[in-house]
């Protein structure tokens, strides 16, 4: 299996395309937060941010003092007010116009890496078939099912690479483009018992990639069906990544059906179960969301497996 | 030798929708034989190839190599197989040496002597540690040779194996291959539609046509025919009066004259040396006598039929 895995990998990296695909991120994430310094955080940098931090406090306290605001807006404002204020009372900066300004806001990017990684997981099963390379890999001792799994885990390896890239060049751009002076900032947040707490701000950030990341996986895992299935990457390609764009459009005209909720791009974002964010419709968990994840993600990997494992070779 | 069969198959058929594309195929091979498939485009031979090495399903029927059930005891079965299927694709983008690093990894007890060792067999010395993409054909084809050496498997299956090859190349694979099944004790299946290769390469024959396994001979014999009668080509002067003598002799089944002026006799072997004589006696000079062998190609169609493909 080792050593499925190393063909595989090396299979993905002796390829001009893969570096290519890596160096693109490498030049996508300094030129979105250059030009995000340029235009916004600049600004920012020196002791600004005691204004900022005022201003938002006012902000929320006329937004309290409106009418009929349901309850749940009400405690978000106030949990904004206490942090805020911590921030005064402790003398620790907010983190506008300091690096992880345009490191948090970086994770954005990972769309970027679900959009690479389907490129290369669109190849993956269907390439070995346009290059008929497939009637040479299976007839060795080793069985569909394993070359199948090494070539799924491979590719989520270079999804988990390009997230290492992401990390890195968004802390050292950030940091060249801010300075380090603020890199143990810490994040101060409610905990779910009222209390405000310090937490690291680079355990948040993973936070953040991770639940990014399940819907990275769960495209990469409806490409690699597809791939596998169709045997087409242009197919895999191009309906996976019409799904991360056309998805969130479509929900929308399907918001009105109740059943709406059981597809799947009303549960890929699990973003939306976050604090100030609001579900896809009313009664869904996060809970239910990942269950629906879960669902898909089985149905998509058990098609990929009986493909796969069952079809005559004749390419 | 043992009696066991390297590979046997026991009423093999292949059905793709309605379409019967195989159709009962039951041989086996021995070890140490180099045993080919002969037929026209479209017989089957690719798609019997594809069943035994597990990359196509067997609709009906098994087939064993070493006693292993290529469906149900796939890796140990198939640990035993080097191939070619058609045209031997390599990942392009890697070099050969890369190539073969990928195959080595996914058998057990490749070496790196060992990948040294096949790519001085098939040539590939100087180049191989180019990129497959700047390979020529027959570069590739050496290739696919090294890549079903690798694990040195008992049943080498080569798919139109001297495809791309120069006559050198032919020349040295076949060479090889003879090596190969006389020390290693190797089994060899190939296939062709090529027959002169055919001849000059295997032990026995399978031919195929239509799906249907037609007969399964020696090459001998299959080159021969089967009956003992031969005709041969006497070159005598004066013609017409070696014919009238010729004629007059019991056992013969038949003499006639070419438009060349030889007498082409048919007969028994043993009856040739009594024609001979005979002519002598009669004061006739004889300059030739050749056995005349029915052309490969004419004895395959004769087999076949002349008929459309497929
Ligand atoms: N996937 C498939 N679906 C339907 N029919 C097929 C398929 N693959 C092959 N065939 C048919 O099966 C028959 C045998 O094909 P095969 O490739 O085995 O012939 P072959 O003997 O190798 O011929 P060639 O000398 O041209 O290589 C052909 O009639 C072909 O049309
Ligand atoms: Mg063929």
């Amino acid at each position: 299996m080792v050593n499925l895995l190393q063909n595989e990998n090396m299979k993905i990296y002796r390829r001009l395309r893969t570096w290519i695909l890596v160096g693109l991120m490498v030049a996508f994430v300094i030129l979105v937060n250059t030009m995000e310094w340029h235009f916004d955080g600049k600004k920012a940098m020196d002791d600004g941010w005691k204004v900022t931090v005022k201003q938002e406090i006012q902000q929320w306290n006329r937004a309290l003092k409106q009418p009929n605001l349901p309850d749940e807006n009400k405690k978000y404002y106030e949990q904004q007010i206490a942090v805020n204020n911590y921030h005064l009372e402790k003398d620790i900066r907010s983190t506008d116009g300091t690096m992880w300004d345009g490191i948090n806001g970086s994770a954005g990017l990972m769309i970027v890496i679900t959009i690479f990684t389907i490129i290369i997981v669109g190849d993956v099963v269907a390439g070995e078939f346009s290059s008929g390379t497939i009637k040479l890999l299976l007839i060795r001792p080793a069985s569909r099912a394993k070359i199948l799994l090494s070539k799924y885990i491979s590719v989520l390896m270079f999804g988990i690479l390009l997230l290492l890239v992401l990390f890195v060049v968004s802390i050292a751009i950030n940091g060249i483009l801010y300075g380090f002076k603020y890199i143990d900032l810490p994040l101060i947040k409610m905990n779910t018992e009222g209390e405000i707490v310090e937490k690291s701000m680079i355990l948040n950030l993973w936070k953040t990639y991770m639940y990014n990341g399940v819907s990275t996986v769960i495209y990469v895992t409806m490409a690699f069906m597809i791939s596998s299935a169709f045997r087409s990457s242009s197919m895999a390609i191009g309906f996976s990544i019409g799904a991360l764009f056309a998805g969130n459009i479509v929900m929308e005209l399907l918001q009105r059906f109740d059943w709406s909720k059981y597809v799947l791009f009303a549960n890929i974002d699990l973003t939306q179960y976050l604090v100030g964010s609001r579900p896809f419709q009313e009664g869904m968990t996060f809970s239910f969301s990942v269950g629906v994840l879960v669902v898909y993600f089985l149905i998509f990997n058990v098609i990929s497996w009986l493909i796969f494992t069952r079809r005559d070779v004749a390419a | 030798m043992s009696s066991e069969p390297i590979i046997s198959l026991v009423n093999v058929t292949k059905k793709i929708g309605k379409a019967t594309i195989i159709d009962d195929l039951t041989f086996d091979v021995p070890q140490g034989e180099i045993f080919g498939f002969l037929g026209p485009n479209g017989a089957g031979k690719t798609t019997t190839i594809r069943m035994i090495v597990g990359l196509m399903s067997i609709t009906k029927g098994k087939i064993l190599i070493k006693g292993k059930n290529i469906k149900s005891e796939f890796e140990q079965a198939i640990r035993h197989v080097g191939a070619i299927v058609e045209s031997p694709e390599m990942y392009k983008y890697l070099t050969g040496y890369q190539n073969l690093v990928h195959y080595a990894r996914m058998v057990e007890g490749v070496s790196k002597e060992r990948i040294d060792e096949v790519v001085s067999l098939v040539k590939l010395e100087n180049r191989i540690h180019d990129k497959v993409s700047k390979y020529s054909l027959g570069m590739r084809q050496r290739l696919g040779v090294a890549q079903a050496l690798l694990h040195r498997p008992s049943l080498l299956i080569l798919d139109e194996p001297t495809n791309g090859l120069d006559p050198a190349g032919i020349r040295e694979l076949r060479d090889y291959l003879r090596h190969l099944t006389r020390t290693e004790g190797i089994t060899v299946i190939v296939s062709s539609h090529l027959l002169s290769e055919m001849e000059l390469m295997c032990d026995r024959v399978a031919i195929l046509q239509r799906g249907k396994l037609i007969n399964v001979m020696p090459i001998q014999q299959f080159i021969q025919g089967n009956d003992q009668s031969q005709s041969y080509l006497i070159q005598a002067t004066p013609p017409e009066q070696a014919l009238s003598v010729v004629r007059q002799i019991d056992g013969i089944q038949g003499v006639n004259l070419t438009q060349d002026g030889l007498l082409e006799v048919n007969a028994d072997k043993e009856l040739i040396p009594d024609i001979l004589e005979e002519l002598m006696k009669n004061h006739i000079r004889i300059y030739s006598v050749q056995l005349v062998s029915q052309s490969l190609e004419d004895r395959f169609l004769e087999i076949t039929g002349v008929e459309q493909i497929g």
